[in-house]
């Protein structure tokens, strides 16, 4: 079907959803206008009730204000459950998790894209993380990929090392981590080049302890942990290579610097920002964390470089009122990506606090409430599927797989073993192995709202995608070095 | 190519010495392929001859450009025009005007700001930048890149006098609740500790930047970008956050009804009665759990709790 010819039939059932709500609540003749009778069925939780929701009226509007009220006004019906778009509803009275929907959505983006996708033709790879990453979530096996995968990347790496978006593309960050991260999850890693990988890894590490994204590309903290990721799942060495432009100012290792690098990117908000100076943003608050979360275990390595206290009460306040989602930054919109940049930031801080705190701290945020905004906000209705920043915006893979690892966060619980080993014989880094992950208690789905159909599967806190994956990388490339290449 | 609907490269005489070279699909059925335009298809196949032969020249400029005008979030076709704009000596004044038209065209697009920085480096002079960053500000007052980059230009070129300091006043004017000016506004007042210039760790500064944000606060109560500001001030200059006890108790008063006016005064009062009276620290947190901010109830009982409190008895 065309995407027009889909979009008419999402408007037409859109359409019919708001018939057959008109006569719903006509049949009972209800003493107020509106859906009441559900709310009576399933009470509004306190944020949602009418005395939260006519706090501080605000007198003096600007553009930021408006643009509140704008998405406050798109999102109320459906948390309220007065328009639940014609989706069939939990026994909670929210909308099921439409798996098979976001499922097929996901392997669309896997198929052949028509001529405008030519703005993703440096960003491919995304594509087939997201793809793969979103569908394990969903329970799918990714495995029939697998050849298809391996022919596709090959042509995008490159001779002097790492992987570009495309084929004759420059070699990148990104791109390399979502090839890699791609590659694991068919259990293709072989095909990467582990050799010239550090070479240019060493390449882009910085004297100031940090990462550029390419050479010659801008600096951030994105690039630190894709270099992170590379290292140990590849197990490369530690060591720079001799041509590294770092060891001219005497760094010897990759994580050398790093940490007070990632200290100065700690703004008085308590976030964090891409570059030092930056405002203070949910994406780069996990890229931190998570690499401070392979160099060590998080609860020595965090305390060291990141303020604790300070994050957590910024990340807390991300959470918007009354969307229930997470903004990105203070005074920005809830949007379904954060939901994995903050949400699954939670897992990481809360590691931070050590062995007893770690289970003490868990609830310290709503993930009802988050569970709430994806299931009535962000899922697509009608027949495409897939999941959405916010009602206004279009289903893409980038926000329907984050906006299901953020599910993942709120649904399950996710633990640190503080006994653990950080480093193998090989001198590898293995703190990023030392997690588990827990399903939620028949109590905890009834707090949240879900039924088992609506369950998601686990996430890996610091690699988000399956544990399954991780295991089996762990213990790969285990001699370290260089051997056969 | 100045006219790509009447010539192509292949029948170009211009671009008869190169052998494109093609795209190399990636096996029979490639995830995620995408059908190129064949205009674009073929730019590519010859860009891709060019890096090859690392060939710096005026065709090779106006190559990348019919790139980027197809695909502006070509990273690599970026990269590489820079290469050449510096190895042929290329005229930097126009690449920045032909840059800001691409900028003005696909704003959220952030490749340009590196390839900006690159070439106003080159040319070591920032004039006419701080215009045009406005200009972008203009459609977009939160656009993150342009203030990063806004903030490389202040440090190269020492940037840092009353302009950019009534520049960001403007733009909190303009919107009080513009969080990435709030962050601008810090990184000028404290940007050059390491220089040796104290930042709010001087009393007056600090004083002036408390006063400045409580006047913002006055305007909007409920907005969290001054009350977050104030915070970070009082902690960077070494004072406890007492300091800022009677502003909050002006926004955040329990004692009389309608008295809390700012869930962040409330938040702000709670923290600072934990260093005096706990109890009293704990009735300021039950009132944000259970009426001013109830999305939050959880981490406000983890502060409870952080100051030996039990939870709230009533949910
Ligand atoms: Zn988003």
């Amino acid at each position: 079907m065309s995407p027009k010819a889909d979009d008419a039939l999402d408007n037409l059932l859109m359409e019919k959803a708001k018939i057959v709500e008109l006569s719903d609540s006509e049949e009972g003749g209800p003493p107020f206008p509106g859906s009441h009778l559900k709310r009576d069925v399933h009470p509004l939780p306190p944020w949602l009730t009418s005395p939260a929701l006519n706090l501080f009226p605000e007198e003096y509007a600007t553009a930021s204000s408006d643009a509140f009220k704008k998405v406050r006004n798109e999102c109320l019906p459906h948390l309220l459950g007065e328009d639940n778009q014609n989706l069939p509803l939990n026994k909670y009275g929210l909308p099921h998790l439409r798996r098979e929907q976001h499922i097929n959505f996901l392997h669309s983006t896997l198929g052949n894209l028509p001529a405008p996708y030519v703005a993703l033709d440096a960003a491919r790879p995304w594509l087939f993380y997201w793809g793969f990453s979103g569908l394990t979530v969903l329970g799918e096996d990714v495995m029939q990929y697998r050849q298809r995968l391996i022919e596709t990347v090959r042509p995008m790496q490159n001779l002097q090392g790492g992987y570009g978006g495309g084929h004759g593309q420059f070699s990148h960050c990104a791109a390399s981590y979502a090839c890699v991260l791609s590659l694991a999850m068919v259990n293709g890693l072989e095909e990467v080049n582990r050799n010239t990988m550090w070479h240019w890894l060493g390449k882009i590490k910085q004297p100031n302890g940090g990462f550029r994204m390419a050479e010659n590309a801008e600096m951030d903290i994105r690039g630190a942990y894709c270099a992170f990721i590379m290292i140990t799942v590849l197990n490369l060495p530690l060591e720079l290579p001799p041509s590294s432009p770092a060891r001219h100012a005497g760094l010897k290792t990759f994580d050398d610097g790093l940490g007070e690098y990632i200290r100065s990117l700690q703004t008085y908000e308590g976030g964090i920002g891409a570059t030092p100076g930056d405002e203070a943003h949910g994406a780069y608050a996990f890229l931190a964390m998570g690499c401070l979360s392979m160099i060590d275990a998080p609860n020595k390595i965090i305390p060291k470089y990141i303020d604790t206290s300070a994050l957590l009460r910024w990340m807390a306040c991300q959470q918007t009122q009354p969307e229930g989602g997470y903004a990105g930054r203070t005074n920005k919109l809830v949007d379904s990506c954060y939901s994995q940049w903050i949400g699954g930031t939670w897992a990481l801080l809360q590691a931070a606090f050590g062995a007893g705190e770690q289970e003490s701290s868990e609830n310290v945020w709503n993930k009802q409430a988050l569970v709430r905004y994806l299931l009535t906000c962000a899922q697509q209705p009608g027949k495409k599927g897939g999941m959405r920043d916010k009602p206004s915006a279009k289903p893409d893979g980038y926000h329907t797989t984050y906006a299901l690892a953020g599910l993942s966060a709120a649904m399950n619980h996710y633990h640190y073993d503080t006994e653990a080993p950080t480093r193998s014989e090989s001198g590898r880094l293995t703190s990023g192995f030392n997690w588990s992950g827990k399903s939620p208690t028949p109590e905890k789905m009834e707090k949240l709202g879900v039924e088992e159909s609506d369950l998601v599967g686990y996430v890996h806190p610091v690699y988000v995608m399956p544990f399954k994956v991780v295991e089996n990388f762990s213990t790969k490339f285990e001699k370290g070095g260089f051997g056969k290449e | 190519m100045s006219d790509p609907d009447t010539e192509s490269y292949s029948t170009s005489p211009a671009w008869s010495d190169v052998t494109p070279l093609p795209t190399n699909p990636g096996g029979p059925n490639p995830l995620a392929a995408i059908a190129y335009a064949p205009a674009y298809e073929e730019a590519m196949s010859y860009l891709r001859a060019l890096m090859a032969a690392n060939e710096h020249s005026t065709r090779a400029l106006e190559l990348t450009e019919d790139v980027i005008e197809q695909n502006p979030a070509h990273y690599t076709v970026w990269l590489y025009r820079a290469s050449v704009l510096f190895g042929i000596d290329a005229d930097l004044r126009a690449e920045l005007e032909w840059v800001s038209d691409v900028a003005r065209a696909h704003q959220k697009n952030y490749q340009i700001w590196n390839h900006r920085m690159m070439i106003v480096e080159k040319l070591g002079s920032p004039e006419g930048e701080r215009e045009f960053v406005e200009e972008m500000f203009a459609l977009d007052g939160k656009n993150y890149h342009v203030w990063s980059y806004r903030q490389w230009l202040v440090r190269r070129f020492g940037l840092w006098g009353e302009r950019e300091r009534g520049f960001v006043e403007g733009m909190v004017e303009r919107d009080v609740r513009n969080n990435s000016a709030w962050n601008y506004r810090w990184f000028l007042v404290n940007g050059r500790e390491s220089e040796g210039v104290p930042g709010v760790k001087d009393e007056g500064v600090k004083r002036e930047e408390v006063e400045y944000a409580a006047s913002a606060v006055a305007k909007a109560p409920q907005n969290p970008s001054p009350w977050n500001y104030l915070r970070g001030v009082v902690r960077a200059s070494g004072g406890g956050l007492g300091e800022l006890k009677g502003l909050a108790s002006e926004y955040a008063d329990l004692t009389r009804p309608g008295g809390v006016r700012s869930s962040h005064a409330l938040d702000l009062l709670a923290d600072i009665l934990a260093d005096e009276d706990k109890n009293k620290a704990g009735e300021a947190l039950d009132a944000l759990a259970s009426t001013y901010d109830p999305i939050r109830k959880n981490y406000w009982e983890y502060r409870k709790g952080l100051l030996g409190l039990p939870a709230a008895s009533v949910a």
